[in-house]
């Protein structure tokens, strides 16, 4: 599943996924897989992904499963 | 946006992950394809130990070591080590053991090794295992009480 939230935090931050991936020691592939949906970061880079953008945990990872 | 890292080659948390995952499987087909070669080698073509000598010792060190380092460090899920099953593993270690040293002299070889020959392997057998079971069962405990350590 996509993560638009995390998508639109970097964007609205006004950074590109290399920028990002700079800032949070990794690599754009493993930023834009997050992005995509198709990688499970650890804990430790969600939070310094949440702390660069500004945001929390729940802002960035929290999505609501449907019944 | 000034950019903080200018290292031209960075290693994250996924490109580990995935290195991990190659060299694991690399590292499998390898040891099997070792075990294949000395089975062959052995079985087929049925050279003497001595020809294969140092590759055997490879691997056997090799898979001795795998086992503890997986046991030390946690790999190997133990929740309690119960007299029952550390029993059960070695007799099923005892026997695969035994089976072993049996089909290699009295089947792929002729003639055979005597009852009285075969029980001075099984008797090495049962003491190697133990020992190796042993070495085990301390380095599972010694793991267990680090982690508690760390956790405390």
């Amino acid at each position: 599943m996509e993560n638009m939230k995390l998508k639109l935090a970097r964007i609205e931050k006004g950074l590109s996924q290399q920028e990002l991936a700079d800032l949070v020691s990794a690599t754009r592939q493993t930023i834009g897989l997050i992005e995509k949906g198709k990688y499970n970061p650890s804990l430790n880079l969600c939070i310094r992904i949440a702390k660069t953008l500004d945001k929390t945990l729940n802002d960035l990872f929290w999505y609501e499963t449907k019944e | 946006m000034k950019l903080k890292n200018k290292k031209t080659f960075l290693l994250d948390e996924r490109n580990k992950q995935i290195a991990y995952k190659v060299i694991s499987i690399m590292y499998f087909l390898t040891y099997f394809a070792i075990v294949g070669i000395l089975l062959y080698r052995q079985f087929v073509i049925g050279q003497e130990l001595s020809d294969y000598e140092d590759i055997a010792i490879i691997l056997t060190i090799n898979s001795l070591f795998l086992i503890s380092a997986l046991l030390y460090f946690g790999a190997i899920p133990i929740r309690r080590l119960k007299v029952k099953s550390i029993l059960l593993i070695y007799i099923v270690l005892v026997v695969a053991g035994s089976l072993f040293t049996y089909i290699k002299y009295n089947i792929f070889q002729t003639p055979g090794l005597s009852y009285k020959q075969l029980f001075g392997k099984l008797i090495i057998i049962v003491a190697i295992t133990g020992l190796i079971l042993g070495f085990w069962i301390l380095l599972s405990f010694l793991g267990k009480k680090r982690l508690n350590k760390e956790i405390e």
